[in-house]
């Protein structure tokens, strides 16, 4: 789970948008409207983001050091206040509930990044598992993600919590089951 | 005496000329012409000054406002007010001094007089409407006849045959071109004048007793003929193609004179007249100004002290002659013998470097005597000011009175050095008028185009700004508080002034013009930093200036556009309210920037 978070392990640079060079972005704005709007830019930034360095899990303290929310360029950064705000504009149902805190409500120092949500991960297994033809096998959930089959897919190195997360959706819904004990999780497909 | 059109400044107050000083403002006049009201005159301000009295209407100011000198004004009469007819004060006209004095009066008809003013019974029998003819004055249209070449020209319409003497430049005969002598274009002017006024009476049987020869034109359905020449005219010439006498003749103005009925008596009371009429030659039999808000007790004292006074003399008056001052350089003394006022220069003038300098030298002189016994004066006044207000203060205190009567010895003592201040000359009690006045006055103060008070402060003004200016401006005399001029400046939006009031969202209050809005500040901004993101930054920034453009900051934003910075963050921080700017707050300070934030698009991915 550490190693997720801070990886920045890519081929590729992530290319930011061009707000991220726009100086008042990291201020916090008086104007409701503009405010929405910066929130709003800022989520998906924080999505795309992790979407392209595969973070799941967004340690607060780390993120405000990371070229995240700090343009070192610009010189400025984004307060630990302000960065705290933005991820609970994302909890938030205007936030499209694209971030959950994780940890009591009072401690806010980590927290999941959904981008992609759980249910949206369970369909991508679920295609999978159907497109390769293994409904009603069992498979191990460290098969699953670090196995060499599902390198070429997207979830290959998800996080161990969001792909329990996720096959609990699954589960909820009857479309698969999880057995066995810690760390030897078996899952099997309907 | 005549009404005059006055000149309104943009706060709808009269303008005085220099010199002239406001004594006296009124509210709730009305005017009236001999004993008719004149209509759309009857609600205004009537404003007494040391040379004019003003009436500025209330519902048209610049349709019906007028003026009348008072060195025209003879004399003076006071009328109290009883039962339902409020006090008014009456100005009769100064007659003109020659023996031919003709009066216009208010019914139209023109009745000569010698010497003393019994106006006959028959003016008050017979009221007239008004006709608002423009029926000139007797010199106009007369002719003289050319004793060279006999050709009739008109007589010059400036041409006053009681003021007439040999400086009067007299134009040459159209003909000939030779200037005639003073005593042809008298006469004709005289005998122009006297034909007139004989067909005017209709109870009276002048019109057969014509005294001069020539007739008057007679007219048939289509045509007149003219009475020099006998040519037909048509109807409607003034004067006779061939010969250029005048046609129109009195009598036509007046049909009721040949047998007409005889005109209605206008009703009671306060009879009144077709219209105001304004125009340049027409003299007035007497003006009322009628007080139905009271105040006529202070206006009739300040105007007869105004009329002892006669300000209007010192206009014509030369200027006071100053001390002989001895002249100290020794290069002036070509005219040792003249006496010099400080002003003048000396006849030889030196030339060069050394002449420059010896003119400084002396207007340095110049002005320091002039300043010092200006000073001398005022200086003694002052001191024996003080004394007089701390002796006033002295008792106060020691009879223990109480407030009301204090104040009431201030402004007596304050009145009896001549420091009248401003709610004295409106009968204090009524601070509304106060208000209303200095609210005026101070809109006048703002939109004055020779201080550009406004202006200069890029259009918007805080009201803290503008109270140091304007005290500033007063040198001293009749300041005005802080509450007073918060009160004045309320009154802006209702008087419908040319500035108003406007309240920030900090509650800071400013003035700005009252064609001025939010939006066209907000598309100022917007054009100016349009320009800035065309600019390339001076020294090395690290994000897209070709796309972002330029923050600015609260200083720049004062510097471009003129206005404090206190005025400068309120102006911005009302575009960031209506989305067009957005803030960054950086370790240079606050700035402001175009707001990219809300645009749509902007955002990759």
């Amino acid at each position: 789970m550490a190693t997720a978070s801070s990886s920045l392990t890519t081929s590729s640079m992530f290319t930011f948008p061009p707000t991220y060079s726009f100086p008042p972005f990291f201020s916090p704005q008086p104007n409701a409207q503009t405010r929405s709007a910066q929130l709003s830019k800022w989520s998906s930034l924080v999505q795309s983001y992790c979407r392209h360095h595969r973070i799941f899990k967004l340690l607060l303290s780390d993120a405000l050091e990371s070229p995240l929310f700090h343009n070192s360029k610009l010189k400025r950064r984004l307060s630990a206040h302000d960065a705290k705000a933005v991820v609970d504009y994302m909890t938030s149902k205007e936030g499209d509930n694209r971030a959950e805190w994780i940890g009591p409500a009072t401690e806010k120092a980590s927290a999941w990044i959904w981008w992609r949500r759980p249910e949206e991960w369970a369909g991508v297994l679920e295609a999978w598992v159907d497109g390769t033809g293994q409904k009603g096998t069992v498979l191990t959930l460290y098969e699953l993600v670090e196995g060499e089959a599902t390198e070429s897919q997207e979830f290959h190195g998800m996080d161990m919590e969001v792909l329990r997360k996720s096959l609990g959706t699954l589960v909820k819904k009857g479309k698969a089951q999880v057995f066995g004990g810690e760390g030897q999780e078996g899952v099997k497909f309907f | 005496m005549f009404f005059k059109q006055i000149d309104l400044t943009t706060a709808l107050r009269p303008s005085l000329i220099s010199g002239e000083e406001l004594l006296f403002v009124q509210d709730g006049v009305g005017l009236y012409e001999g004993k008719y009201k004149i209509p759309d005159c009857q609600q205004g301000y009537a404003y007494l000054t040391s040379l004019r009295v003003y009436y500025v209407d209330e519902k048209e100011p610049r349709k019906n406002s007028v003026a009348f000198d008072l060195r025209e004004v003879e004399k003076t009469d006071y009328q109290a007010g009883f039962l339902k007819s409020s006090p008014k004060i009456t100005f009769h006209p100064k007659l003109p001094r020659d023996g031919h004095q003709s009066v216009r009066l208010a019914d139209g008809r023109i009745a000569v007089e010698e010497g003393s003013s019994s106006f006959p019974g028959s003016r008050a029998n017979s009221p007239r409407r008004y006709s608002s003819l423009s029926s000139p004055l007797p010199p106009s249209n007369a002719t003289w006849i050319c004793p060279i070449c006999s050709f009739s020209n008109p007589v010059p319409s400036n041409f006053d045959p009681s003021n007439a003497n040999a400086s009067i430049p007299l134009p040459p005969c159209l003909a000939c071109g030779i200037k005639p002598p003073l005593a042809v274009v008298l006469k004709a002017a005289v005998a122009a004048a006297s034909k007139r006024i004989l067909p005017q009476h209709p109870d009276e049987e002048f019109s057969g007793n014509a005294n001069s020869t020539i007739d008057d034109p007679v007219q048939t359905e289509t045509t007149i003929t003219c009475p020099r020449c006998t040519f037909h005219n048509h109807v409607s010439l003034p004067a006779c193609e061939i010969c250029g006498a005048p046609l129109r003749s009195e009598q036509q103005h007046y049909p009721m004179a040949n047998g007409g009925s005889k005109p209605r008596r206008a009703e009671s009371p306060g009879p009144q007249l077709a219209e105001l009429n304004l125009d340049d030659n027409a003299e007035l039999a007497s003006v009322k100004i009628s007080f139905r808000a009271g105040g006529d007790k202070t206006f009739y004292d300040r105007l007869k002290g105004a009329m002892t006074q006669r300000k209007w003399l010192l206009q014509s008056a030369p200027s006071i002659p100053s001390p002989l001052s001895p002249s100290t350089t020794g290069d002036l003394d070509n005219e040792t013998g003249l006496a010099r006022t400080p002003i003048t220069r000396p006849a030889s003038t030196p030339v060069g470097i050394a002449g420059l300098e010896r003119r400084g030298l002396e207007m340095r002189k110049n002005n320091e005597v002039v300043i010092g016994t200006a000073f001398e004066d005022l200086e003694a006044l002052m001191a024996s000011a003080k004394d007089i207000v701390a002796l006033a203060e002295k008792f106060a205190i020691d009879s223990g009175r109480n407030a009301a009567e204090t104040s009431s010895v201030f402004s007596e003592s304050a009145a009896a050095l001549g420091m009248v201040t401003t709610k004295d000359k409106l009968n204090s009690g009524s601070d509304n008028l106060y208000l209303s006045e200095l609210s005026r006055n101070l809109a006048e103060y703002l939109t004055d185009d020779r201080t550009g008070v406004l202006r200069a402060e890029g259009g918007v003004m805080s009201l803290v700004d503008l109270w140091a200016v304007f005290n500033r401006s007063r040198n001293g005399v009749e300041l005005v508080s802080p509450l007073d001029f918060h009160k004045a400046a309320d009154l802006w939006g209702r008087l419908n002034l040319p500035v108003r009031l406007r309240r920030f969202k900090s509650g800071l209050l400013v003035v700005q013009r009252s064609d001025w809005n939010d939006d066209k500040t907000v598309q100022q901004f917007k054009t100016w930093l349009g320009q800035l993101q065309q600019i390339a930054p001076a020294e090395e920034v690290h994000w897209e200036w070709s796309l972002f453009g330029r923050g600015v900051s609260a200083q720049e934003t004062a510097q471009r556009f003129g206005w404090s910075v206190g005025v400068a963050i309120e102006e911005l921080e009302m575009a960031e309210d209506k989305g067009v700017l957005c803030r960054e707050e950086g370790i240079e300070g606050l700035k402001f920037w175009s707001n990219f934030l809300v645009e749509v698009g902007s955002d990759a991915e």
